[in-house]
């Protein structure tokens, strides 16, 4: 594939040539490398099925022998399905917060919105367990309600005279983090003793990629997209609020109804990720930040590659879930806190270099 | 001349304390006014009050014959820009793309900038002298450049009314006069321009009128010859004239002028 030489623009003396990488190119090559990646993770677990099956079962079924299809179509094409979701949903989700807080370093894992989503979902499952509205389990509903009301409580506790401090902000986040997560334990308790859903929550809280079904993927996906076709013009407003309140102010912008809007959406992401994944953590740090070293910080280009991006990241992570220790699975949080609770205590080291804090 | 901004006997409390108490002024269209008073006083507050960022409690505040507080938002922003002091961006935008900002109360909901945005952002940058420094990285410019970008942001918004807070604070007397010299070229465009700032002794060359806000919160409003007396800036400021080395300077070029 030829890679697009960006045009030079009307003042253009020195141009870094990584700040001006065609926007186009890169999201093809990204969404290349992300079906590859998916085909790849196809072939790939406990029973290994060839390309060339996969390739006949997508051209006619009749020719794979039932078992393999029944793995590749009931099995693992809606967890890779779902993996790519969860991937975009968390990755958008950690661009639209780190634009939010003016910091890049919240994420929905560190700020607590994941983990008010877990604890909205465990109450959920205790209080109403077989209840669904309009396809929304009580898991869905109930999520989006604890990411929303945790994501609140953090950015008002965390502001101070007009903005957002990096300390406050992260010890905001693990002091409600901490309180959610034990609030969580005592859920999972209560529910034990009710004699409920008690797996359900043990495989949420290490962010295990279960097999879904295909409705849980539409409601999820579906979810994912209305929030992500809401983003772009967040995103545009997210490059003003770079500039902080007075400028973003000054320039027009409701700073409390974009908070809201961002706050929402963001909730929504989460939602639905969590909902499917469960508690993965720094996929939304690690992805938006990776993506930011070679895109700059315009959030409107952020965005689509944050997304296939963020998608690609969960693929490989959760291909490797299924492997590294096959047949036992390993959580895919676990690995990918692996990779990215690392990263985070690079960019601590780096923010307290650069913030003199 | 028409009148642009019109302060009515304006008042602004914050809580208990009053900041503003009664001020009434107003500026012609086209004129360079520099506003000055000693620190706490509420100059940025009244910038703030100008540029429909705070609501005054009583009194009235007019530009170009509308409430202030009466504009939509991103009326007001296409009308009032202020360019305030401090600015703190977390991540490596460019210059270009802090500018550009400049538009964002042009934009539609879900459209890009236009051919007319981008004029406007390279003439906000042509003005300012930034056009060079367009692929840079904002957080590493010295303190002088990053004043020039701010207000060519502030230029690109195409504004009848440019607010600087402190445009001067933290430059070198090297840059102060190129920042001066910026704004008296801004004023030849035909800008009409309201800025607070501390460096009285450069203020004869860029403004053509000075106002100065008075800790019994009195405004006196005249031309910069008529304000820059010592006996006025020493009872403003609380400051006797032999220890400060600005009124020392003031005070010798006024004799001089004098003369």
């Amino acid at each position: 594939m030829e890679v697009e030489v960006a045009e030079p623009k009307i003042f253009t003396p020195v141009v870094s040539s990584r700040h001006t990488a065609s926007l186009g190119a890169i999201l093809c090559i990204l969404t290349v490398v992300l079906l590859a990646a998916m085909l790849f993770s196809m072939t790939v677990g406990a029973v290994h099925v060839s390309l060339r099956t996969i390739l006949e079962a997508a051209m006619a079924q009749h020719s794979v022998p039932a078992s393999d299809a029944t793995i590749l179509l009931q099995v693992r094409l809606p967890r890779i399905i779902a993996a790519a979701i969860i991937g975009a949903a968390l990755s958008i989700a950690g661009l639209l917060f780190q634009g939010l807080f003016r910091n890049p370093m919240a994420d929905p894992y560190v700020i607590g919105s994941s983990g008010g989503a877990a604890l909205g979902a465990s109450v959920g499952l205790f209080l109403l367990p077989q209840f669904s509205m309009l396809g929304f389990s009580t898991i869905s509903l109930s999520a989006f309600a604890g990411s929303v009301v945790t994501i609140a409580l953090v950015y008002w506790l965390a502001r101070t005279g007009g903005r957002t401090q990096v300390v406050t902000l992260l010890l905001a986040g693990f002091g409600v983090s901490t309180m959610l997560s034990y609030s969580t334990y005592f859920m999972e308790l209560l529910n034990q003793n009710y004699g409920l859903g008690m797996s359900v929550l043990v495989s949420w809280f290490h962010g295990t990629i279960d097999v879904p079904r295909w409705t849980q993927l539409a409601v999820a996906g579906g979810m994912v997209c209305a929030a992500g076709s809401i983003c772009l013009p967040l995103a545009r407003r997210l490059n003003t609020l770079a500039l902080g309140e007075e400028y973003a102010q000054q320039l027009g912008i409701h700073l409390e109804y974009t908070r809201i809007a961002i706050i929402v959406t963001g909730s929504l992401l989460v939602a639905g990720a969590v909902s499917l994944g469960g508690l993965i953590s720094f996929v939304g740090l690690v992805v938006p930040h990776l993506v930011r070293l070679v895109m700059g910080p315009d959030n409107v280009r952020l965005l689509p590659v944050t997304a296939i991006a963020g998608a690609l990241f969960l693929v490989l992570t959760d291909t490797a879930a299924r492997t590294l220790l096959a047949p036992t699975e390993v959580p895919v949080g676990v690995l990918s806190a692996f990779i990215g609770g690392p990263f985070f205590l690079y960019l601590l080291r780096r923010t307290k270099r650069e913030y003199k804090l | 001349m028409t009148t642009l901004l019109q302060f009515e006997n304006v008042s602004f409390a914050f809580g208990q304390q009053n900041i503003l108490d009664g001020v009434s002024f107003h500026l012609e269209e086209g004129c360079c006014a520099a506003l000055i008073g000693p620190n706490g006083v509420g100059k940025t507050t009244l910038l703030r009050l100008s540029a429909g960022l705070l609501r005054c409690s009583s009194g009235y505040i007019s530009v170009g014959g509308q409430a202030v507080t009466g504009l939509r938002r991103l009326e007001r922003a296409q009308r009032i820009a202020l360019v305030p002091q401090q600015v703190e961006v977390p991540f490596d935008f460019r210059v270009q793309q802090i500018v550009e900002q400049g538009r964002a109360p042009y934009l539609r909901l879900f459209g890009g900038p236009t051919r007319k945005d981008q004029v406007a952002v390279e003439r906000a940058m042509a003005l300012t002298d930034v056009a060079p420094l367009a692929h840079r990285v904002f957080n590493e410019l010295s303190g002088g450049e990053r004043q020039r970008v701010k207000i060519a942001l502030g230029l690109a918004q195409e504004p009848q009314l440019l607010l600087l807070d402190e445009p001067t604070q933290n430059l070198d007397i090297g840059r102060q006069v190129e920042l001066l010299d910026l704004v008296a070229s801004l004023r030849r465009e035909g800008i009409t321009i309201l800025a607070a700032i501390h460096d009285l002794q450069l203020i004869p060359e860029a403004f053509s009128s000075v106002l100065l806000l008075t800790p019994e919160q009195r405004l006196i409003h005249g031309r910069p010859q008529d304000i820059l007396r010592p006996e006025i800036l020493e009872k403003a400021f609380n400051c006797p004239p032999r220890r400060h080395p600005v009124l020392v300077h003031q005070n010798l070029t006024l004799k001089a002028k004098i003369v």
